[in-house]
């Protein structure tokens, strides 16, 4: 009769309730994905170190600037440089600047730069006066895209309007390159826009995607690098696939070993199959609206159009030149009147054109990065040996459980309190789990380590407690019960609030590896504290009035 | 019956060890030992330009593990002859017939050839680590960000907890002597500070905490005579950590020795974590039960005679 009482009371009891509902829905989700495989919810995934494969850790080279610099100065350095004459800025607005060249040119030469669209006039004993229209920071990301020969992009942030190059560089080169011309860096910052690195990531996806990878998903992390966890793969194809793509770049021959950029890797859209057309090898590609519209301008500019022969086109990947040719005559004319989308880069009738033909045609699918990638960091670990790592993890977890449980029965003495803590802890491992199961966490070393930093501070919470509890040796009367409880929970409360507080700055960091174990470790002290304990205290109460009577 | 007279021997021992340690000695003697630790790492500052041994991942570099039948020696020759613009520079045997291979850091072309000659001479059975020593610097940076930040947030948490100033500092600074004569301890076992022993360092951080929190609510918000509670403390505060003490000491068994009864090798992470958590939980018995208890019962001993508090005083 009495056991009855006993068993109502705890089965009815919210925390036990609530306990028992969290444990039954982590074995839910932990077991059924096991059994049924098919269902696609769910189920344990461990990292790398526990299945085996490799991982990268890509850094995009570039930097972002604050730049303040005059518009004069810059266009009087850039236009003496390239005429080889006096240049005297006579006036600048806001969206202008007007000059006079010792020399005569016309608007096509002064536009040549790229710095705004010109207007020419005079001519008057050999002086030319020049208008140009200008935006001061196209302005100046053209001087660093010709100081810098890479792509200069303006990108807009909280922070304000960056200019961010596409290059490796430091704060002292770029104050060199504006020391010619008086400007001065106001911000300074490594690394590229938050744009351009999911552009990067997206391409590198697309690419592992073109390899059949199509499950592999780079993911960004602290904001500035790129992590790729292949499992399965080992590191020199990790390496290979990943890390090699460089930056493509399609330019035009001016004179001499000097050329223009026309389009980037980006602008490219599609890429064909190599194929013999009459018997030449080549490579079909298409161009986007505005790659054409750009391949057209520097075909004009070049004049590549009407002297294709001495202009030709050259392909760079990673400042390596992969094509060079001229454009065909057909091409050519087409140019002068539309851009035009639908290209094809042709070699010769040779065995040896057919294979510089296919090379070219993984380039171009894949070398399409917006800036180059650095590994700083990577690894990989045989299958084999993650699997000896679940095992003696597994092996340690238990060996652990019963030295605990020994441990515990040594002080108290009475299996009563010691099979409910080891339960209590126990079901703190299988909802740590479940959660883990159902936010479809990787579960792996750093993770594990969490869950035993949860299962230690567990353990000592239920230990204060037993012994708030017991503080005389027996179960005390209802009211000085419920007051030392609540003391207890002090004390725990306080101890877990740190152990988050401690946790919450390796999160936040973003910190490689171990943001998996903080998480953890968090989670896993949410769990403990308001769902497990809260419940243990209600059951050791239970199992004492039992003993007692 | 022999597990019987060990019971009763814990609290003769507490009764004893309260009767024989003075206040003074509770106090001075963890202070001396923090103070040893805090000289060791600066000199090791000095001369090393870290307080502890770095890790690969904070100073870059590369660590191989393979499997050869060949010693240690003879594999570090054979990659010192094939590589010999970036030779290994250490090698040791790590158990399970496999052996571990470092290399400071090179740049990507290097990497690859060496990933190149990896894959085709030794298979998958490979396992690999790298990073460069710029984004080591950076984690490096990090770590001690997420050290520093852990440590101030819980001792803000702390004053709030008891917005009481001795009590408050005594747990903060009994925190503070375990990170230093751990990482003392670290420095002094040669236990390299990895991204495993970063996250030991913030455990510690957290189990310590637990018993300090224990003892000071104990000793401030619980009526009764002094030395009771602190006899009631101590056992309650023991016990945790010998708990604790033991299951750290089967995960240090299991992931360090585990190459020495089979074909398994160790887990470097959380052998390393475990070694770290054992020294630091070691450290704490001392400045829990001495320090921080020595300071509590000078403090809450010392305003007896003030007259604003009865439950404080002994004897």
């Amino acid at each position: 009769m009495r056991d009855e009482e006993v068993e109502k009371g705890l089965a009815s009891n919210p925390r036990i309730l609530l306990l028992g509902g969290a444990i039954i829905i982590s074995l839910i989700l932990l077991l059924l994905p096991a059994i049924f495989p098919d269902l696609g919810f769910g189920g344990l995934k461990y990292g790398l170190d526990l299945d085996g494969g490799s991982w990268l850790q890509l850094r995009p080279e570039g930097a972002m600037a604050q730049i303040d610099a005059d518009v004069g100065t810059i266009i009087t350095q850039e236009y003496s440089s390239f005429l080889n004459t006096t240049v005297t800025v006579t006036g600048t607005t806001d969206t202008s600047v007007s000059f006079e060249v010792e020399t005569l040119v016309t608007a096509k030469q002064i536009e040549s730069l790229g710095y705004g669209q010109a207007a020419v006039s005079g001519g008057r004993g050999g002086v030319s006066a020049v208008t140009l229209q200008v935006d001061k920071n196209h302005v100046i990301s053209r001087y660093l895209e010709n100081s810098y020969k890479t792509e200069v992009v303006l990108s807009e942030d909280r922070d304000g309007l960056w200019h961010e190059i596409r290059k490796q560089t430091s704060a002292e080169e770029l104050e060199d390159i504006l020391d010619d011309v008086g400007g001065s860096v106001i911000l300074y910052r490594d690394g590229v826009s938050q744009a351009t690195l999911a552009k990067t990531k997206e391409i590198l996806e697309d690419k592992l995607n073109l390899f059949g990878l199509s499950d592999v998903k780079p993911i960004i992390v602290e904001r500035k690098f790129i992590l790729i966890d292949l499992a399965g793969i080992d590191i020199e194809t990790a390496m290979d696939l990943a890390a090699t793509p460089g930056k493509f770049e399609i330019r035009i021959q001016t004179q001499g070993n000097e050329s223009i950029h026309a389009v980037y890797g980006e602008d490219i859209q599609t890429v064909g199959i190599h194929e013999a057309n009459n018997g030449v090898w080549g490579v079909p590609f298409t161009l986007t609206q505005q790659g054409a519209d750009l391949l057209r301008e520097a075909a004009i500019e070049t004049n590549a159009v009407n002297d294709p022969l001495n202009h030709e086109v050259i392909m760079y990947l990673d400042d390596g030149i992969i094509f060079s040719a001229p454009l065909n005559d057909r091409l050519a004319d087409n140019l002068k009147i539309m851009p035009v989308q639908d290209m094809s880069a042709s070699f010769g009738t040779d065995t040896g054109s057919k294979e510089s033909a296919k090379q070219l045609e993984s380039h171009l699918k894949v070398g399409a990065l917006p800036v180059n990638v650095e590994v700083i960091g990577s690894g990989q670990v045989p299958a084999s040996l993650g699997a000896q790592f679940k095992e003696l993890t597994a092996i340690a977890g238990l060996l652990a459980i019963i030295m605990v449980s020994f441990m515990i029965y040594l002080r108290y003495r009475k299996k009563e309190i010691m099979l409910p803590m080891i339960i209590t802890s126990i079901s703190e491992v299988v909802m740590i789990l479940g959660f883990a199961s159902a936010v479809k966490w990787q579960l792996d070393l750093p993770a594990i380590a969490g869950i035993i930093a949860v299962i230690g501070t567990g353990i000592d919470h239920l230990v204060i407690i037993t012994d708030e509890v017991l503080y005389e040796g027996k179960l005390p009367p209802t009211k000085v019960y419920l007051a030392r409880i609540s003391r207890a929970f002090g004390i725990i409360f306080a101890a877990a609030a740190t152990t988050i507080i401690a946790m919450i700055w390796l999160f936040w960091l973003g910190f490689g590896a171990l943001k998996g174990f903080a998480l953890t470790t968090i989670i896993g002290v949410l769990i403990g504290v308001l769902i497990a304990r809260p419940a243990y205290a209600r059951i050791i109460k239970e199992v004492l009035k039992e003993e007692q009577e | 019956m022999v597990l019987l007279m060990k019971k009763i021997n814990i609290e003769q021992y507490i009764e004893s060890y309260l009767k024989k340690v003075s206040t003074a000695q509770m106090i001075i003697i963890p202070l001396v030992l923090l103070l040893i630790s805090l000289i060791i790492l600066g000199w090791s500052f000095i001369s090393t330009g870290s307080p502890v041994e770095l890790g690969v991942e904070f100073t870059g570099g590369t660590i191989v593990t393979v499997e050869s039948p060949l010693s240690f020696e003879e594999v570090k020759q054979q990659f010192t002859s094939r590589f010999s613009d970036t030779p290994p520079i250490s090698a040791r045997d790590y158990g399970g017939g496999r052996v571990m291979l470092q290399f400071a850091p090179m740049d990507e072309a290097a990497q690859m050839e060496l990933n190149k000659y990896l894959t085709s001479n030794y298979g998958k059975e490979v396992s690999l680590q790298q990073m460069s020593a710029q984004y080591g610097h950076d984690l490096q940076i990090s770590a001690i960000k997420a050290v520093i930040y852990a440590f101030l947030g819980m001792a803000v948490l702390v004053f709030i907890i008891f917005r009481s100033v001795v009590p408050s500092g005594a747990v903060v600074l009994s925190a503070f002597s375990d990170i230093v004569i751990a990482a003392t301890l670290m420095n002094l076992f040669g236990i390299a500070l990895s991204l495993g022993t970063v996250a030991a360092l913030l455990m510690l951080i957290g189990y310590s905490i637990d018993s300090d929190i224990l003892l000071t609510t104990r000793l401030l918000k619980r009526r009764g005579n002094l030395e009771d509670k602190i006899k009631g403390a101590m056992k309650t505060g023991l016990t945790m950590t010998t708990t604790t003490l033991a299951a750290i000491f089967i995960l240090f068994l299991v992931s360090t020795c585990a190459q020495y009864v089979s074909s398994f090798s160790r887990i470097d992470i959380i052998s390393d974590i475990s070694a770290v958590l054992l020294l630091g939980l070691a450290t704490d018995l001392m400045n829990t039960w001495m320090l921080n208890t020595g300071i509590l019962k000078w403090y809450l001993g010392r305003e007896v005679p003030i007259g604003k508090r009865k439950r404080g005083r002994k004897k």
